[in-house]
């Protein structure tokens, strides 16, 4: 550990922060006690998570209980029946000549781990953009904008995407990007082509980009509070002594606003990979996501596979959210 | 988003004129019909009715509500919600505007009762195309899901070979899909399914994103190629869908595809912003792409066009008064009122003579009789779509329905056939 990182979280972390100039004073031990049991008065807690936990357990809880459920079904062709039946795991898993070395593609996994995997694949890619992007813009509106006015009118400005619809947020980028949108006409006019250019729309280059656009805002209000919060008076410090500017970055302003990128992040991996209605609009359908594939099935009343899909993107949330928390320890960091 | 947009599916309200004058009426519709569904939650009375933008429109279960004297609320959706609820939900509606293509889930899932012919005023007029599947004692009776096939039932709503005393659903409006086209483009006449896979359009073609639907077209496509024959495109076997999406994923890989569309107002954007040369397309798109000064053709293929056929069904929880109303909505439907009014977005009714009743000669002559238009023409919301001297592209209803080269339909390996257009798609 650096003597500038370890000054950081001493001055993060009061308790720890016995003896230092302009540290909190040292906590004694009788108050520690008195912080950890400490009842505020008012309503009891029961009676305060009464409400989201019965909203939680009728309205999430339950009807995930029942997807698992419905994942063992058998389905009819019309709807499905009680069963324990793993088919429709085993249907998702195996495809048919998997591991059969006479088949010639015996080793392409199974079309559905292949879509959830292009899912993925994009995620990442989409939330590595908006990584990139959100945090210049965050630090610019936290560390470079003095006037809190200003700081809230320009996140607020950074937010004006949100005020619209997500529908016209994706259906906006058609007339931009089209054989005869702006960009192509512009292009054509300075005489850069002759052609209208394609690959703009209905590519994953448009998809991409209209992934970024509609999600990068989640990133951004996570790095902006994070970095907001961070104690001037520690970059002055490690000013004064001596630090450059990567170093400070490197070593005080990164790891302090580590718990909003990972908040970000959480964001825009959830958000992106339940998408299923911006490839239509944007990428003219041209590819799959696991959220097509659970609609698709839905659409033709084969309920119990559209419910191993949602289990399985489910699944894959999870560890994705879980490996964002293993590198970032939000509680820690909080 | 894709299968949410209710009312846009085949749906004619694209002009922002008649949307928002459909919009207004929409308001003050759910106003009224909203009252109604309160007073008929208490008297037991009145109908609700679901299905798609094609038939559920303010203005014809507006009509119904004052011919018969009591509230006939209509609620158009997407095709995946409606299809859920009418499977699902059979004690949220009483009557279903419903497909014959979705007749295999719906018929074994008993959702819907048998409706007694005898109680039926006007049957012995409806066409023999959903009695016996040929139009014209000429016509083909096309592969696939033909209404004939699935419409009678026992007394019991097993699906028997016709004709019985039941049917499960009452024919109503229908329609033959194919290639719609901006001739500009292509710079010829789209004449053949084949042309959707010519090299000449790559890049510029676009296909339904229906796996049902869209892998019909390129069925369509791929035998008109000669590349195959297909025993049933309306039910193909594994090996034939294999072939026909190993064959489409090449192309697909290499850009072949511009787009592919899952709603109405894509596939009109699709042609309008000159995205696309041709594409699989439903017959009003060619107005509302008109509207936008494009020009547009609707192919009339010579291997034929892709029928489907919507009915009126009654839930099988309907009983009592509701049910006399049930039949009498039917009734009303087969009367022609409601197909005159769907007449003007291209829609054919089971009962020609009586939506001749409520059409002008006009009318007739161009949506049914394949005449020039006498006069420009409006859709049914008031905007010219069609101007004097225009000719409906495959002539008169019974020259286009003569020859249905398949209808839409479910196949047996449904499954299947998702699951390779999935493959198809991540390709």
């Amino acid at each position: 550990m650096t003597t500038v990182e370890t000054y950081a979280k001493l001055a993060n972390n009061p308790r720890a922060s016995r003896g230092l100039i302009g540290g909190a004073p040292a906590v004694r031990a009788e108050d520690e006690v008195k912080r950890k049991y400490r009842r505020e008065p008012g309503f009891p807690v029961p009676i305060l998570i009464a409400p989201a936990t019965l909203w939680l357990v009728i309205f999430l809880f339950l009807p995930l209980l029942s997807i698992f459920i419905f994942s063992f079904w058998k389905a009819t062709g019309h709807g499905m029946v009680p069963a324990f039946s793993f088919e429709h795991y085993r249907a998702f898993f195996v495809s048919e000549g998997f591991f059969d070395p006479k088949n010639a593609d015996f080793l392409t996994p199974s079309v559905f781990i292949r879509t959830l995997w292009t899912t993925f694949r994009f995620t990442i890619t989409v939330m590595a953009i908006c990584l990139l992007l959100a945090y210049p813009l965050a630090y610019f509106l936290s560390m470079q904008v003095e006037d809190f006015k200003w700081q809230l009118a320009l996140f607020l400005l950074a937010m004006v995407p949100f005020w619209t619809s997500y529908l016209i947020r994706a259906v906006a980028w058609l007339p931009m990007l089209g054989r005869h949108g702006l960009i192509n006409e512009f292009l054509i006019n300075i005489g850069a082509i002759d052609e209208p250019v394609s690959f703009f729309l209905y590519s994953e280059f448009s998809y991409t980009m209209a992934l970024v656009q509609l999600y990068v805002v989640l990133a951004v209000g996570p790095i902006f509070f994070s970095l907001a919060k961070i104690d001037r008076t520690l970059i002055e410090a490690a000013r004064d002594m001596g630090a450059t500017p990567f170093q400070i970055f490197r070593e005080i302003i990164l790891p302090l606003s580590l718990p909003g990128i990972a908040i970000g992040m959480i964001f825009v991996f959830v958000m992106v990979m339940g998408e299923f209605a911006t490839a239509v609009v944007v990428y003219g359908g041209k590819t799959s996501t696991t959220g097509t594939v659970i609609l698709n099935y839905y659409v033709i009343a084969n309920y119990p596979f559209a419910a191993v899909n949602a289990i399985m993107l489910m699944l894959a949330m999870m560890i994705g959210v879980g490996v964002i928390l293993r590198v970032v320890d939000i509680r820690k960091e909080l | 988003m894709a299968y949410d947009s209710p009312g846009n599916i085949r749906q004619g309200m694209w002009s922002r004129r008649s949307f928002m004058k459909s919009t207004a009426a929409g308001v003050a519709a759910t106003a009224v019909t909203g009252g109604g569904l309160l007073r008929q939650a208490a008297a037991d009375t009145g109908l609700r009715s679901i299905g798609l933008g094609v038939s559920e429109i303010n203005e014809i279960q507006g009509q119904a509500t004052k011919d018969l004297g009591f509230p006939v609320a209509g609620q158009a959706m997407g095709y995946g919600e409606m299809f859920s609820k009418m499977l699902n939900q059979n004690d949220q509606y009483e009557i279903a505007e419903g497909y014959y293509n979705d007749m295999r889930v719906m018929a074994p899932a008993k959702v819907w009762q048998p409706l007694e012919i005898k109680k039926l005023k006007d049957w012995d007029k409806v066409t023999n195309l959903t009695k016996i599947g040929k139009l014209t004692p000429e016509s083909s009776e096309g592969q696939g899901d033909a209404p004939f096939k699935l419409m009678w039932c026992d007394a019991s709503g097993t699906i028997v070979k016709g004709p019985s005393d039941y049917i499960i659903m009452c024919p109503g409006w229908h329609n033959a899909d194919s290639l719609g086209y901006n001739p500009k483009a292509t710079g010829r006449p789209i004449e053949s399914w084949g042309e959707l896979l010519s090299k000449d359009f790559k890049g510029r073609v676009a296909l339904i994103n229906v796996p049902q639907i869209g892998v019909m077209d390129a069925a369509l496509a791929v035998e008109a190629l000669g590349l195959k024959k297909f025993a049933d495109k309306g039910n193909m076997t594994k090996a034939e869908i294999d072939f026909l999406v190993d064959y489409l994923i090449p192309l697909k890989k290499a850009g072949h595809f511009r787009a592919f569309w899952e709603n109405f107002g894509q596939s009109v954007n699709l042609m309008v912003n000159g995205e696309v040369a041709l594409e699989s397309m439903w017959s009003p798109a060619v107005a509302a792409i008109q509207a936008e000064s494009v020009p547009c053709v609707y192919a009339f293929p010579k291997e034929g066009m892709r029928g489907w056929h919507g009915g009126l069904a009654i839930s099988a929880k309907v009983k009592g008064k509701q049910l006399d109303q049930a039949y009498e909505y039917i009734n009303w439907w087969l009367g022609g009122w409601a197909g005159a009014f769907v007449a003007r977005q291209g829609y054919y009714h089971s009962i020609p003579e009586n939506a001749k009743k409520y059409l002008s000669a006009e009318e007739w002559d161009y949506w049914y009789d394949g005449k020039p238009a006498a006069k420009d023409l409006s859709d049914p919301f008031g905007t010219v779509i069609i101007k004097k001297g225009d000719v409906r592209s495959g002539g008169s209803y019974w020259n286009r329905y003569s020859k249905i080269n398949v209808w839409n339909s479910i196949m047996q390996e449904n499954d299947y056939l998702v699951k390779r257009w999935t493959e198809f798609l991540t390709a």
